[in-house]
């Protein structure tokens, strides 16, 4: 389902061109569990980052479904991005100015076709499945960092995307909430067969991974 | 489209100091060009009006004409001497902007007034006039017709009324207002044909007067262009047309008008220079609000933004900041307006200069374009700062770079 194919990722830093990533081949079949670990500073994070749409790599191929995504325009890129993958990110990346159920609904909404009324039911189903039903109208800065998490997942999943890529989803919450959020997203891999991608530096967590990626200096460890 | 309008819309809500002190910013400006367009259209129109009346810069008679030199040149004097009623338009100066010809012929036993009154009847080209008929303060509501006169303020009879001259009737068209100017406040104006149609019943010592004829005028009044020195244009008149004297009026009317030219030039800059900076303030502020925002920026772009709808985003929130402070401008605008207005009312008619405000829908309309223009400048000033953001990858933005 997922392929990489030479993928190379080069920085240029004031002490010359850094290779982030230099030259990784990956396949993730569709429905699995795959962590990518590895100290930081390793490349995890670029890597997930081309696979993701996120970032242009310097050379290779990034293969979903069979469709080339760094082949796409920017628009039909942007597109992918909407419908097929879901992020969630290690910073909490609600917009602020929205309530959480504004949030949730977002993406779809930007991606259009779909009435605002499903869309807006949608999301508070899917913010009551992570147990935010009556938080629907509360704002980012009035719900603990968890909460807050949990609001991110039900967004990444607002377009039932094939794909969910987490980068380092829990490193800045408490041990108990941790549980609970990798608990949320090992349950949406499991029930809707969603491919969970989780970059983390966190070996007990990777270790419940049907797939694990060791990346060291920008390459993987056998 | 409703999407990015509201997000927009929240996020000039975030900062509301820094929000409002743009809106100000453009207010001020705004205001500014308002009130600046609509003096400077109200005072242009007024000077149409106003200019005129003050009369011509110069008066150019035949040479060994006497003249009476009065604070304003509204007519020539009566002579016997005559000029061609086409030597401006043969000579072509560029100093001289308009050169309406005249013809006066002073006569008496004419039927009007008692009977030894003398009467000036005066002959002017409609399509040249721009000293008689500023003055006209009533009028039959049509155009002039041959057989129509206009009378000045010193004489009596009622509009439409019929007027013997030389037992011909002729029609009253209209009167002027007083111009303290004798020449004017006694004439009887008409067109040359009108004049030309009299030359048969008017009997000099010598016979009808040459100024009677066809083609021939008694002078011209002069309106220089605009920047020309009066010195300069006397010595091209003098060394184009010959046989001719140039009197100069009251100098000073020449130096307000020309003056005055000057000062709508210099608000015209003034408003550019203010819509410049404008839009460089606003661009500045929009690259920092992007650099402060570019996290979010991102984000939205990770999640199917199109770089169309982030380009979107941020020119709507330009544009509503913007055209909030073009609103707020233009209401300040007609306030600064009502307060200076009896000022500024006194001090133009002071100068002879009669001020009349633009119509309503002509300020309306100046209005919306000083709001639109202010949008627009809100629309340029983010696009590029948007334009730059849009264009980097969703990742460098999300981690603070680009």
């Amino acid at each position: 389902m997922l392929s990489c194919r030479g993928l190379r990722k080069d920085y240029v830093t004031e002490r010359g061109e850094v290779a982030a990533v230099a030259g990784i081949d990956l396949e993730i079949a569709a429905g699995r569990y795959a962590a990518i670990i590895g100290r930081s500073g390793s490349g995890k994070s670029s890597l997930m980052a081309m696979i993701g749409g996120l970032s242009r790599p310097s050379q290779g191929q990034v293969t979903v479904d069979g469709i080339d995504i760094w082949g796409l325009s920017e628009n039909a890129l942007a597109a992918f991005r909407n419908k097929r993958i879901g992020y969630v990110f290690q910073f909490a990346s609600l917009l602020p100015t929205l309530r959480l159920v504004d949030n949730v609904a977002l993406p779809a909404m930007l991606g259009g076709g779909a009435r605002s009324s499903v869309t807006y039911a949608r999301a508070a189903t899917l913010l009551g499945q992570m147990g935010l039903g009556d938080h629907l109208d509360a704002y980012p800065s009035e719900v603990s960092a968890g909460e807050q998490r949990r609001a991110v997942i039900a967004r990444a999943l607002i377009n039932e995307p094939a794909l969910i890529l987490a980068d380092e989803p829990t490193s800045d919450l408490d041990e108990q909430t941790e549980i609970e959020i990798m608990d949320e997203l090992m349950a949406v891999n499991r029930e809707r067969g969603t491919t969970l991608i989780l970059v983390t530096h966190n070996l007990a967590l990777a270790e419940q991974a049907e797939q694990i990626v060791h990346i060291a200096h920008g390459t993987i460890v056998p | 489209m409703r999407l990015l309008a509201s997000l927009a819309l929240q996020n000039l809500g975030r900062r509301k100091a820094r929000s409002l002190l743009l809106i100000i910013a453009v207010a001020v400006a705004s205001g500014v060009v308002f009130t600046g367009a609509t003096l400077m259209r109200s005072i242009d129109s007024s000077m149409a009006v106003g200019f005129t009346r003050l009369g011509a810069d110069m008066m150019v008679v035949p040479e060994g004409a006497l003249t009476n030199i009065t604070a304003a040149l509204l007519t020539v004097e009566p002579t016997d001497l005559v000029l061609d009623q086409d030597l401006f338009a043969r000579a072509g100066i560029a100093s001289v902007s308009r050169a309406a010809p005249q013809k006066i012929a002073r006569v008496e036993h004419s039927g009007i007034g008692s009977h030894h009154d003398s009467v000036d009847l005066i002959g002017f080209d409609p399509a040249l006039d721009f000293t008689v008929r500023p003055w006209l303060v009533e009028r039959i509501n049509r155009d002039m017709r041959p057989g129509d006169v206009i009378l000045g303020a010193g004489r009596d009879a009622a509009l439409g009324s019929e007027l013997l001259i030389f037992g011909k009737p002729h029609t009253v068209y209209g009167r002027l207002g007083r111009t303290g100017v004798g020449t004017h406040e006694r004439g009887v104006f008409m067109s040359f044909a009108t004049l030309e149609a009299l030359a048969g019943s008017v009997h000099g010592p010598n016979g009808p007067p040459a100024v009677l004829q066809k083609g021939k005028v008694s002078g011209f009044l002069v309106e220089l262009a605009p920047g020309a020195a009066p010195l300069q244009a006397r010595f091209a008149i003098l060394s184009t047309l010959k046989g001719v004297k140039v009197v100069t009026g009251d100098s000073t009317m020449s130096g307000i008008r020309q003056g005055l030219a000057a000062l709508l030039n210099g608000i015209l800059a003034l408003m550019v220079l203010m819509f410049a900076s404008t839009a460089l303030m606003v661009s500045v502020l929009f690259s920092a609000i992007v650099t402060e925002r570019r996290g979010e920026l991102g984000l939205l772009k990770a999640i199917g933004a199109r770089r169309g709808q982030i380009v979107g985003m941020m020119v709507i929130e330009a544009v509503i900041a913007t055209g909030a402070g073009g609103v707020l401008g233009v209401a300040l605008g007609v306030l600064v307006m009502r307060l200076y207005e009896r000022s500024l009312v006194y001090y133009l008619e002071n100068i002879g200069v009669p001020f009349v405000w633009l119509d309503g829908p002509r300020i309306v309309i100046v209005a919306a374009a000083a709001i639109v223009m202010a949008s627009i400048i809100g629309a340029l000033g983010s696009l590029y700062p948007a334009w730059r953001a849009s264009r980097r990858d969703p990742y460098d933005l999300v981690r603070g770079e680009g």
